[in-house]
């Protein structure tokens, strides 16, 4: 048996999967800490140009589409990523022809619950990601998504924040996003930011804390609802439920 | 801006209103401007009652001059008063937004003064807060009664939602209950706004600023009259029929106020989701209230209305899965929208078996006495038994979740309406 290595990007995804989509019980991961069976094969997969565009081109002439779904794929936060989009590239490879409507092939099965995961996980963000005005007139926002999904992010914060300045910074996996005037950087960030609030940030975070005991109606609590429509998860970088909330409820 | 204790006030007096939607508006950021407003809406936060806070909901102010027995605000009631300029009022809706704290700004008023006077600040706030402060964000309207034809259309301008409270499902409650108000005095408006609204969509302009482009939707309490389910969901029907409001929220009574002509009790979590569950039947399953439950009858507690009314209409049953058409799938308990549609694409290319329902999300505990698959029955044997396991297995839901939706799932269904 064979276990291709990648490195996590989706050129070395495709890389691999120029050969491992015909080597039958093989083991495509990006996963570092793998557990090796007996017998099988280590391969170190090195993105390659050339077999990468190779199979872009072969799943673009039958379905285009999947190269968005798989993109959207390998985003997700879990080992077995890889193995969900090879799996689901195999059944492409073997009908020659879109396969998302065999909704009760395992494979297909398979792929579109953990892309939902994904998209799922990016539309919550757009409500729970929480701006910080900084001291230099920046909107900052710390974020730990368990998918890679900055990016996926930023298009509807730099469309409705287009007037102001603001860094998204995926704090796990150290990189940010910096949007002003129209432009955006990606760059690469230590694990720790330090950054000096404006004077009027506290005050108006406990403005919002404030509002949110308020607009709470105590006589039908439902906290198990609240949990499920918002996991504690992601509770780390609102305000809203942090200290320092009015303990009137 | 707006001090924390005149917001607590204006807010705890402002969240009855049950409409939190930010949906139904794709309004663009303008050039220079803040904000958009995003099509199928965001939700920013959930409070420990489960409710989602997507706007920012806030009274103009709440010294009232009307006197709704049923109102915390109103004019008799001795609660603290508090009013907010246009100005504090953008100026809070702008500092939370630039957070990403909320989607917009839903905006009430008890009738301070005169409905004209009041709604005329409530406009101000709104253009002000288009035009000075230059925000493109979700807002919605609350429509005072009475207050002069122009300043509702005006208004219907500048924000992508408005609503008038039905507040009680017919008019004796209402002028009992809301001497001030009149079964007219809330219709009209719905009735203006609704042929306007029409009359602007047929004109398809596309320099014109859209009218209302979120439509309009519409409240009332449950359980403080004693009107039932089944006259509560013919208005509603109606309500969606000719005025095509966007959704009718139902908001359980809560016993806020005393008063002899009010029940002392809540009216119970569990009326309202049965009622919401009804709601959807009508407006996305093709169920008409008729069909849902008798005039003067209220919905059964024991199950949902999809599996009521599939047990009075056992003839129909079992369909086959792998043919029956579109609407028959969606009458069968188990099976939601988003079941059904899985269902017709994935048929095309295999049979289905009840495995493969199952991997679909489809609630075979519900569905498989209504349904074959390739001909297989898997259900209960007779009508009395599939009625006994239905209640029983809606009875273990409720038990188990102290009151109703805490599964994630369940949750889901209580958000999305998938029976």
């Amino acid at each position: 048996m064979n276990l291709y290595l990648t490195d996590g990007s989706e050129e070395s995804f495709y890389t691999a999967a120029f050969t491992a989509c015909t080597d039958g019980d093989c083991v495509v991961t990006s996963a570092r800490e793998v557990q090796l069976a007996a017998g099988a094969v280590l391969i170190e997969v090195r993105a390659d140009k050339e077999r990468c565009a190779r199979v872009k081109r072969f799943l673009r002439r039958y379905d285009a589409r999947a190269l968005g779904e798989i993109a959207l794929l390998l985003r997700r936060g879990c080992a077995a990523k890889e193995m969900a989009a090879l799996g689901y590239l195999r059944l492409i490879v073997r009908e020659r022809a879109p396969v998302r409507d065999r909704l009760s092939h395992p494979a297909v099965l398979e792929a579109m619950s953990e892309i939902k995961k994904v998209t799922q996980e990016a539309h919550r963000y757009k409500g729970f990601l929480r701006f910080m005005e900084c001291a230099n007139g920046i909107y900052y926002a710390p974020l730990e998504p368990d998918n890679d999904i900055l990016e996926l992010i930023v298009p509807h914060f730099a469309r409705r924040f287009a007037d102001q300045p603001f860094a998204i910074h995926d704090v796990a996996r150290q990189k940010a996003v910096l949007c002003r005037d129209g432009r955006r950087t990606f760059i690469r960030t230590e694990e720790k930011v330090d950054i000096p609030l404006s004077d009027g940030e506290l005050t108006l975070q406990a403005l919002w804390r404030e509002y949110y005991a308020a607009v709470n109606i105590a006589q039908r609590p439902h906290e198990k609802q609240m949990k499920g429509y918002m996991p504690v998860r992601y509770w780390k970088y609102l305000p809203e439920k942090q200290g320092g909330a009015p303990s009137r409820r | 801006m707006l001090d924390g204790e005149r917001l607590k006030i204006l807010t705890e007096s402002a969240k009855y209103d049950v409409s939190c939607s930010s949906s139904g508006s794709a309004r663009a950021n303008r050039k220079g401007g803040l904000g958009n407003a995003s099509f199928g809406g965001i939700c920013h936060s959930f409070t420990p009652d489960g409710r989602c806070v997507s706007l920012l909901k806030i009274l103009q102010s709440n010294r009232c001059a009307y006197n709704c027995l049923y109102c915390p605000n109103r004019a008799d009631a001795d609660v603290p008063r508090a009013a907010a300029t246009p100005d504090e009022i953008c100026q809070l809706t702008v500092a939370f937004y630039r957070r990403n704290y909320i989607e917009g700004l839903f905006l009430s008023s008890a009738v301070d003064g005169s409905p004209d006077r009041t709604m005329e600040t409530m406009l101000d706030t709104v253009i002000r807060l288009r035009k000075v402060y230059n925000f493109n964000g979700y807002i919605h309207l609350k429509g005072i009664p009475h207050a002069d034809r122009a300043l509702a259309m005006r208004a219907a301008q500048y924000v992508d939602r408005m609503s008038y409270n039905i507040e009680f499902p017919s008019e004796h409650s209402l002028k009992l209950l809301a001497p001030q108000k009149s079964k007219e005095s809330v219709l009209l408006p719905i009735r203006r706004l609704s042929d306007e609204k029409k009359a602007s969509s047929a004109e398809k302009s596309r320099k014109k600023p859209k009218f209302l482009p979120a439509g309009q939707t519409t409240q009332m309490i449950v359980g403080a009259s004693p009107e039932a389910d089944g006259q509560i969901l013919r208005l509603s029907e109606a309500l969606y029929r000719k005025f095509s409001l966007k959704r009718v929220y139902y908001s359980s009574y809560i016993p806020v106020v005393h008063h002899s002509l009010l029940p002392d009790k809540c009216a119970g979590l569990l009326r309202e989701h049965r009622l919401y569950q009804a709601d959807w039947l009508m407006r996305f399953y093709g169920f008409s209230a008729e069909e849902i439950a008798p005039d003067g009858e209220n919905l059964p507690e024991a199950y949902d209305p999809k599996c009521a009314w599939a047990l009075r209409n056992m003839h129909l049953f079992p369909v086959e899965v792998n043919t029956a058409p579109l609407e028959l799938l969606l009458r069968v308990p188990g099976i939601g929208t988003m079941g059904a549609y899985r269902i017709l694409k994935a048929r095309r290319f295999a049979a289905l078996d009840f495995a493969d329902l199952a991997k679909m999300r489809v609630v075979l505990k519900r569905a498989k006495h209504f349904i074959t698959c390739g001909g297989k029955f898997c259900g209960a044997g007779s009508d009395a038994a599939v009625r006994t396991l239905l209640a029983l297995e809606s009875r273990e839901e409720k038990y188990e979740q102290l009151s109703l939706f805490s599964l994630p799932e369940l949750a889901e269904s209580a958000r999305t309406g998938q029976l």
